[in-house]
């Protein structure tokens, strides 16, 4: 009998990302949400100072808990069109793209920002474990399939002041960074024009056990630019402004999802634009070809809301009487100044059917519930739209 | 002869289908009494001091299956039943390590990644595809199975509920039910796993009680029959019922006195009198006899029909189907008092994990080379057991500081072979003393101070089993779970629901559909068909999902 | 060559076929008789596949796979145009048992070989009569593409693939409420039940497990084989060993194919289907030509086909079942070429060219088929053995004898590999099984062939060298043939047809599926 090593067993619940110490340092709030496993802040001092921090100046989120994948090889590119409904071959190298991924049935897996080094050599960053699906596309071709998220660290630069601080932190080469653009600025350090706030903003990559160093150079520059470290709670106001959908909120990652018929597909969430149809084969391209112009059983609008009470997870009516969908994601928007609001309809509300459509809010004062009816705008354009984040070079805001 | 000769309903065999068939009947107004051939309640859930200061649930030991829409409608926590959810389970190896199931996310996936980083995320699709199915079958388990040969509206009814539901699985998942229906364990989680310690680990719940191996065919189903019970709607989650199994049987006697119910224990059905072919009651073994029109066996078909039911009531064809009905034992049971906790080397002290199922299978092949010795009519010489200490959880089981220990073992044949002949004569002390010695040898692999450890231990072969409970041939389902013995096929086709040849005679046990496992399912469904046929249909609660 | 001869396709054929086994053929006949421009292309130097013959000595032809015909359905023969092949009469099978008392089956009927009734001689008629009308209610349902269940309960398409079902419905109720209930009940259920449940244990319950085993990876106690059992019963349950021996049966399919205008091109290795836009659109062979066709028709395995087209061209999830297809195949084959003709310990000559097995218990049966779940290689393996030349002399020049014998059990590759002390064992056991029988046989042996699981899969591409492509599991057949959303023959992508044996209904040298796949084509309007 082997007389034991007692062997300690896998840590159990969230782990401290590499930027925890710093992150306990300055939480106040001592909020914090398990984010794939890792301990995240959802607030460290207060929502409301960070989300204007991200408007106004710069902020700093540790995006390291995000599952990151490389493919690599000959067939690199080969496998990531066979995976994503967009086409790779059409991204220059050093470019970033947004990108959905679906199953046989064409419903949305899960969505990410694909990172083109060349085409035999991507990197893939997304919400869920990703490295059975990918092994499994990747199978029969000549590529690799390395999972990067223990390895590479991730952080969120963003806000108007980001620029700035970067170039303050001896990092100006950025300054050539367009939207979606990326580049190893120095050895070991990528960083994408990237980020979740429809602001300018950039993400840096390093590795693991370099991130903490990386932190503590854009602090020590931080200070003129106005930089707080922000929580998940912050952010989230600011992705709705922008538009930007969350997987397990405003769809349901169709891997993820144990009742039936919760999946919808890229042309549902809105993402046709993201389909390409002529690329040749890729996952759920059959599936998806009768909804094509047409639109599926689903659709997935932004709205302006009447009133000021934020409206997640309301009904949607039409004439008040019909159900014709609900709430996803709903919020204040503190900038705009709109009560905005991310909504599933069925087909073919909110898409062709736009008027007259009713949401169902209930309140509560104070101890008391109100139940109000207010009518509904369908919006096309992002919430929050503004010229800094996509000039280039950047100003100094 | 008693005071009450007479009853509304008669219930044979005070096991948990019987007593709550029981209680539903007791609620809707009937005058009712169950008989009890031993001198408790519960049949094969109940807990039992047979070493001074410990309770050993000495059959069936945890707890999940027993649906929550009985423990609510029979107030059975108000009777005292609390089920304690227990926090995971492993397997150990021989080389000192093991895989540890967690009850927390990310404890498991780093585990699991431990083993295999693709295990990982397989367990995600794995699971989607087991809690589908899950959700699929449940709604039918407080229903009856619809007789395909018949045209009677409500056979075409449950048809047509059984059509929507399948229907609305739409095309890709009705075929993927259909294939998951008829394949075996071992190719499922072949076709999702590397790890062969996790595969076994998870393979377990494929053939518990079966005489199957993991990769027979239709074990995939076996799993889910595991998997389909919940501890308050967590989907699969196990507990122990404090106090031991013993706690379910006692609320539901509970639930039953109180309702005005009459319990008799210590005589056995001797058998059911018929005359023109109607059910007018019961005599017991000690020469009391008590009439009723209706009499509902706990027992299972075969016991009921073969040993206490004149032949010359039943039709030829029925009673060669009843002979025919598999009922094969596959299991024996060591229930064990322990001075303190083994020392278990591989583990951490205080993992979560030691509180929930152990294990020391570590490969599909190891399993199924355990079937095959069992086929031979030996037990398997490298068993698999499902092994807890639920004392860690349930004070009330073994004195301060002391344990109890229950390990559940599969293979064992209830006809053993010896010198060439198989027969269950050939269980005896000594057959008895070698069969635990296998098994000490292998739980020793984790565990090496076991054999140091124990107080006192029970050893129970499938004969025992079959001996103390009644539970033809050990088989803790009261008949396999293969496809020809389920649904309209459970007992016998054309009586799968609840009825038999006699009028007035019904079936209340684990031979009926769903099947086996501390479930109550049976006893309930048995109870609305006596209701029914009562003309009191009303007096049911309603359960449709 | 008829180039485009109906001007319906763009190519060079309407529609080109890869593999030139019964199934191909079957496809290519159905094809051309409807008009089509065929192109039939195979691997070898010459067409059958697996129901080929083979020459192991000089002058000696073995059936090099399959040695008899049975599951030839007779409409499709008819249909096809092969008809003669169910002229020979059916021949019996003989069960030999350990001591001597060998039972002789025919149809329903059981008797030991010396002419005495056998006790279970009435439980075996009685239950082989009802399985062979299921069956025949089963049968039914091998003729069209399996039923689907697309578009909702309601929608035309599925309505009409749903009929066969309802007539199965229909037939089970017009059989009465018992037996279809006994119908239901047996459906799913293992073999060696079924059978001991009616008659005591010996060559007879042997003889009946073997039957349900055989070509697949399971054992009589498998839940399943009772199903398997009725497949082999779907067209009444006749086996033949037909005049000219099986080289006839594959002669008579290309015979048939060549008559209806197909072209069968011998030694074309396809190295890839064309696809553009979505589209099968021809074939490249080894030496670089391409053969453009309207549609491709495929008897290779679904994994083999779509690596030829690209894996690329299909969805994940395809790919992954396609995978995942259980295909372990079993049964070796061992040829063997004899100085002069056994004797059969207390059979007469006439029996003695039945179809010999060596299957002496339900328990024996299930036993043979432990080692095989583990690689390891059986010490008594269920043996199916035929005499051909007691029947058909000319197939052996110089008065010699060819022995055929099915051994079954046997794995893929076992542990350690085929090496020759492997592959001599095997021989060694088979012919020591039965000596026991055949006293003197192995003196007699002028040469023997042994093709193992992993030779079939070499030689004749046959998945994981199982017989039918794919196990026939209740989890693999109709709907679920060869997987999930692969059935009804179309493979993804537009024109690409599966016709071997792993599509519906299945496998055995029945020509259906190569029949339905071509008739699906011809529904589907793609040329």
């Amino acid at each position: 009998m082997p007389q034991a090593t007692r062997k300690s067993h896998v840590p159990v619940g969230a782990i401290p990302t590499p930027l925890h110490a710093r992150l306990e340092a300055l939480s106040t709030a001592r909020r914090w949400t398990n984010w794939a496993g890792f301990v995240s802040p959802l607030v460290l001092d207060t929502a409301e100072f960070e989300y204007f921090a991200i408007r106004n100046q710069s902020t700093l989120f540790d995006i390291s808990p995000m599952h990151k994948y490389r493919i690599t090889g000959p067939d690199a590119l080969a496998v990531v069109n066979r995976l994503v409904t967009r086409d790779a071959g059409r991204m220059r190298d050093g470019r970033v793209g947004y990108a959905l991924w679906c199953d046989e049935e064409g419903m949305v897996i899960d969505d990410g920002t694909l990172f083109r080094f060349s085409d035999t050599d991507f990197r893939l960053c997304c919400q869920e474990p990703m490295l059975g699906w990918l092994q499994e596309t990747a199978w029969g071709f000549d590529a690799d399939i390395r999972d990067e998220s223990h390895e590479i660290a991730g952080l969120a630069l963003q806000g108007p002041t980001s620029y700035s601080l970067l170039s303050d932190a001896g990092l100006a080469a950025a300054a050539a960074l367009g939207p979606f653009d990326m580049a190893e600025i120095e050895p070991g350090l990528v960083i994408s024009r990237t980020g979740f706030t429809g602001d300018l903003g950039y993400e840096l990559w390093t590795a693991w056990d370099s991130v903490a160093d990386l932190w503590d150079r854009l602090w020590a520059a931080g200070a003129h630019c106005g930089l707080r470290a922000i929580g998940s709670q912050a952010l989230d106001i600011c992705r709705i402004e922008a538009g930007f959908i969350a997987a397990g909120v405003d769809f349901q990652p169709a891997h993820a999802a144990v009742r039936l018929h919760r999946g919808r597909s890229p042309i549902e969430l809105g993402f046709e634009k993201l389909v390409d149809f002529g690329k040749g084969h890729f996952n759920g391209r059959r599936a998806l070809l009768p909804q094509r112009g047409t639109g599926g059983r689903h659709h997935l609008a932004r709205i302006d809301i009447a009133g000021f009470k934020p409206a997640g997870g309301a009904l949607i009516y039409h004439r008040k009487k019909k159900e014709v969908g609900h709430v996803t994601s709903g919020v204040w928007s503190p900038t705009t100044k709109r009560n905005i609001a991310l909504a599933e309809f069925r087909a073919p509300y909110g898409r062709t059917v736009t008027d007259n459509l009713w949401v169902e809010i209930y309140v509560n004062q104070e101890g008391q519930w109100d139940r109000r009816i207010v009518p509904l705008t369908v919006v096309s354009e992002p919430f929050f739209r503004n010229a800094r984040s996509r000039a280039t070079p950047p100003g100094p805001f | 002869m008693s005071r009450h000769d007479r009853y509304d309903a008669i219930i044979a065999g005070a096991g948990h289908n019987g007593l709550t068939a029981a209680c539903y009947l007791a609620r809707a107004g009937l005058r009712v009494l169950v008989v009890e051939k031993n001198d408790w309640v519960g049949g094969a859930a109940v807990s039992r001091s047979l070493h001074e200061g410990w309770t050993y649930s000495n059959c069936s030991y945890v707890c999940s299956l027993l649906r929550r829409e009985i423990v609510r409608d029979l107030e059975l926590p108000r009777f005292g039943l609390q089920v304690i959810p227990y926090e995971g389970g492993a397997s150990f190896t021989r080389d000192g390590d093991y895989f540890a199931y967690f009850s927390d996310h990310d404890a498991l996936r780093r585990e699991m990644a431990r083993h295999s980083p693709a295990d990982a995320d397989a367990y995600a699709r794995f699971s989607q595809t087991v809690m589908r199915q899950c959700r699929f079958i449940r709604p039918f388990l407080l229903r009856n199975a619809p007789d395909p040969a018949s045209l009677r509206p409500r056979d075409m009814g449950e048809l047509l509920f059984l059509i929507r539901k399948a229907h609305g699985l739409g095309r890709r998942e009705l075929a993927e039910t259909l294939r998951f229906w008829t394949l075996s364990i071992g190719d499922f989680l072949d076709e999702h796993f590397q790890s062969d310690l996790i595969k076994a680990h998870l393979a377990g719940s494929g053939i518990i009680g079966t005489g199957l191996g993991v990769y027979s065919p239709g074990t995939a189903y076996v799993l889910l029959h595991h998997y389909m019970g919940d501890v308050d709607g967590t989907i699969g989650a196990w507990g122990f019922a404090r106090g031991g199994m013993g706690a379910i049987s006692n609320a539901l006697a509970a639930s039953f006195q109180e309702a005005g119910g009459t319990i008799v224990t210590g005589s056995g059905i001797d058998r059911f009198l018929v005359s023109d072919g109607r059910v007018t009651g019961v005599a017991l073994e000690n020469g009391d006899s008590y009439a009723a029109p209706v009499v509902a066996s706990n027992m299972d078909v075969k016991r009921t029909f073969l040993k206490h039911t004149d032949r010359k009531h039943l039709p030829e064809d029925f009673i060669r189907a009843v002979e025919r009905f598999k009922i094969r034992g596959s299991s024996g049971k060591l229930n064990i008092a322990l001075d303190a906790l083994p020392d278990i080397p591989a583990a951490p002290r205080g993992a979560p994990f030691l509180r929930g199922d152990m294990h020391c299978s570590t490969s599909l092949a190891e399993l199924e080379r355990a079937y095959d010795d069992w086929k031979e009519g030996r037990w398997s010489a490298e068993p698999y057991f499902d092994m807890l200490i639920p004392s860690q959880i349930d004070p009330t089981m073994a004195p301060k500081g002391k344990h109890m220990m229950t390990v559940f073992v599969q293979y064992a044949p209830y006809d053993l072979e010896m010198n060439g002949v198989r027969s269950a004569d050939n269980w005896n002390d000594d057959t008895r003393k070698a069969f635990a010695d296998s098994v000490f040898d292998k739980i020793a692999q984790a565990m090496p101070d076991i054999r140091d450890r124990v107080v006192h231990a029970e050893i129970r072969s499938p004969w025992d089993i079959e001996n103390e409970v009644g539970l033809t041939e050990g088989n803790i389902f009261q008949g396999e779970l293969t496809f020809d013995q389920l649904l309209f096929n459970r007992p016998v086709p054309g009586y799968a629901q609840y009825r038999t040849p006699i009028a007035g005679l019904y079936l209340a046990g684990s031979s009926a559909h769903p099947g086996g496992g501390v479930m109550a399912a049976p006893g309930a469904n048995a109870a609305r068909e006596i209701l029914r046929g009562l003309g009191k249909a009303g007096r049911m609660p309603d359960h449709a999902a | 060559m008829p180039p485009d001869a109906t001007g319906a396709g763009k190519g060079a054929f309407d529609v080109v076929l890869i593999g030139g086994g019964h199934n191909g053929l079957a496809a290519a006949i159905t094809l051309a008789r409807k008009g089509r421009s065929v192109c039939v292309l195979e691997r070898a130097d010459r067409p059958g596949g697996m129901a080929r013959s083979s020459e192991p000595a000089a002058g000696a032809h073995v059936p090099e796979i399959a040695h008899l015909l049975y599951n030839l359905d007779a409409r499709v023969a008819r249909e096809l145009g092969l008809g003669l092949l169910l002229k020979s009469p059916p021949i019996p099978a003989v069960s030999l048992a350990p001591d001597g008392r060998h039972v002789v089956i025919a149809g329903d009927a059981a008797r030991f070989a010396d002419g005495t009734p056998h006790p279970d001689a009435p439980a075996f008629g009685e239950l082989n009569a009802r399985l062979r009308r299921f069956a025949g209610l089963l049968g039914r349902l091998s003729l069209k593409s399996p039923p689907r269940f697309d578009g909702g309960l309601a929608s035309l398409a599925t309505m009409g693939e749903m009929a066969a079902l309802a007539r199965l419905g229909l037939d089970l109720k017009r059989l009465g409420k018992h037996e279809m209930r006994e119908f239901l009940r047996i459906l799913l259920g293992n073999a060696h039940d079924l059978v001991l449940d009616e008659m005591a244990d010996g060559p007879l319950a042997g003889a009946i497990c073997a039957d349900a085993v055989r070509g697949n990876h399971v054992g009589p106690r498998s839940p399943g084989t009772v199903f398997n059992l009725m497949y082999r019963l779907g067209s009444g349950g006749a086996v033949r060993l037909p005049e000219g021996g099986m080289g006839a049966v594959c002669g008579a399919f290309e015979q048939a194919a060549r008559a209806a205008g197909a072209e069968i091109r011998t030694g074309c290795d396809v190295v890839r289907i064309l696809v553009e836009n979505d589209a099968a659109k021809g074939v490249a062979l080894r030496d670089g030509t391409t053969i453009r066709a309207g549609a491709v028709l495929s008897s290779a395995g679904p994994l083999q086909t779509m690596t030829l087209a690209g894996i690329g061209h299909f969805d994940v999830e395809a790919v992954r079942r396609a995978r995942n297809l259980r295909c372990k195949g079993t049964v070796a084959k061992l040829n063997l070429v004899l100085g002069a003709a056994p004797e059969i310990t207390g059979l007469r000559g006439d029996l003695a060219a039945g179809r010999l097995l060596v299957a002496p218990s339900a328990v024996a049966v299930e036993r043979a088929f432990n080692p095989v779940k583990y690689g390891e290689l059986p010490a008594e393996p269920v043996i199916e053995a035929v005499i051909p030349t007691l029947t058909e002399p000319s197939l052996a020049t110089n008065g010699r004898h060819i022995l055929s014998a099915n051994v079954q059990h046997i794995a893929h590759t076992p542990r350690g590999g085929w090496g020759d002390a492997a592959r001599n064992r095997i021989t060694a056991t088979v012919l020591s099984q039965l000596e026991r029988h055949m006293p003197g046989l192995k003196g007699l042996v002028e040469a023997a062939e042994l093709l193992t699981p992993a030779d079939i899969e070499a030689r004749f591409g046959a998945p994981g060298g199982h017989w039918h492509h794919a196990e026939m599991g209740i989890d693999q057949i109709l709907t679920l043939r060869p997987a999930n959303g692969l059935a009804h023959y179309r493979l993804a992508v537009h024109g690409l047809y599966l016709c071997g044996a792993s599509a519906h209904p299945g496998g055995d040298v029945t020509g259906l599926p190569g029949r339905n796949s071509a008739r699906q084509l011809l529904k589907d309007r793609i040329l």
